[in-house]
């Protein structure tokens, strides 16, 4: 967990604006927690919200490259197809 | 197989310093696998209607029962229970069963107060409330009252009778129970008060044919199945990151923070969510 937080450290802002986004998400999963149609349509934002946050992470880091990009792609697509099956 | 494992969990010089579920490969095979699962779970939807499903201790007498009771912390007057509205509400899930949709509009453009015209209610003010896949009462109740619109017709002092439609049927392949709540008030003021405890209301109806009483719940399935892959996954990027550190390694990679910040909002929305559907 260490590297976790060292990392952090590095880049306070952009993990302080993905805390924000995923705060905001949590909200409305809680605000809609007996609605399931309404929090599918939260985790699809949810997913491009992460992709969107991977690109600007990487590339003010200097290091985004396809393979990082098709890793939080895939990632966010498996959450999709679970959510979508299980909601 | 120990190797093998080790490369599969652990990063080392032989996996490229990432573990192998991590890599894109692997983790395209995890999704082929939740969805080869998804695809017999649906084919069996349609081999073996009735197979799949959810299954219910929901009466007629208990939604009303619990139904009164939020009305009553309200200080609203019980709603008295009407056997033509029980008789359109019925109607009203047979409908959907028949004609396989989950909606207030049938396709064929019915509206709720059809069913209630049909089954001869005359009303001044009426109301539906929809629920499928829920397994008991209590859980349902609180999904309405927690749904503004729903809650609205539960606690709506205009409304004085009720009538409740509790079907077994197969919907999309998979069996389940639909609960439809009539709410109205009759047009000419008189309300004709019938208790629900005869056999009809004190047990649930069945559409079409007997199917097996304890069916596979789908979205159980695929909820455990999604759950241990994502614990698994959240597990070796925990592992990854701790060995990454020891080793001082330095590779191009995804940030494990945000991974494990993201799957773990998806394992606890699916731990934690709750049954059944309401519109």
């Amino acid at each position: 967990m260490m590297t976790v937080f060292r990392e952090i450290r590095k880049h306070p802002l952009n993990y302080l604006i993905l805390f924000l986004l995923f705060l905001f998400i949590g909200i409305l999963l809680f605000t809609f927690r007996f609605d399931s149609h309404n929090q599918r349509r939260i985790i699809y934002l949810a997913a491009a919200l992460y992709l969107g946050w991977s690109l600007y992470h990487h590339y003010r880091r200097g290091d985004l490259s396809l393979s990082i990009f098709i890793e939080y792609l895939l990632l966010a697509l498996f959450a999709l197809i679970v959510v979508a099956a299980t909601l | 197989m120990k190797r093998f494992l080790s490369r599969l969990f652990i990063p080392q010089e032989s996996n490229n310093h990432r573990a192998l579920i991590l890599q894109p490969s692997f983790l395209g095979i995890f999704i082929a696998v939740y969805l080869l699962n998804q695809s017999l779970l649906q084919s069996l939807t349609i081999a073996r209607p009735g197979i799949l499903g959810y299954s219910s201790e929901i009466t007629p007498d208990k939604v009303w029962v619990l139904t009164n009771k939020e009305r009553q912390k309200q200080d609203l007057p019980a709603l008295q229970y009407n056997s033509i509205l029980s008789e359109s509400a019925a109607a009203k899930a047979k409908d959907m069963f028949a004609k396989n949709y989950w909606a207030h509009s049938s396709p064929n453009g019915e509206s709720p107060w059809d069913f209630f015209r049909d089954a001869g209610y005359q009303y001044s003010i009426a109301g539906e409330n929809l629920a499928k896949d829920f397994y008991d009462t209590e859980s349902l109740l609180k999904a309405w009252m927690n749904s503004p619109t729903h809650r609205a017709n539960i606690v709506n002092s205009k409304y004085q009778e009720i009538g409740i439609g509790v079907v077994n049927g197969v919907l999309n392949g998979m069996k389940t129970t639909l609960v439809v709540e009539h709410f109205g008030s009759p047009l000419n003021g008189r309300v004709l008060a019938s208790a629900p405890v005869t056999p009809a209301s004190a047990t649930a109806e069945n559409f079409g044919p007997a199917t097996s009483l304890h069916p596979i719940n789908p979205a159980l399935v695929g909820k455990i199945l999604g759950s241990v892959m994502f614990a698994i996954i959240i597990g070796v990027l925990i592992i990854d990151s701790y060995i990454t550190l020891k080793n001082r390694t330095s590779r191009l990679t995804g940030s494990s923070a945000s991974h494990v910040a993201f799957l773990a909002i998806i394992l606890a929305l699916l731990i934690f969510s709750r049954q059944g559907t309401i519109f």
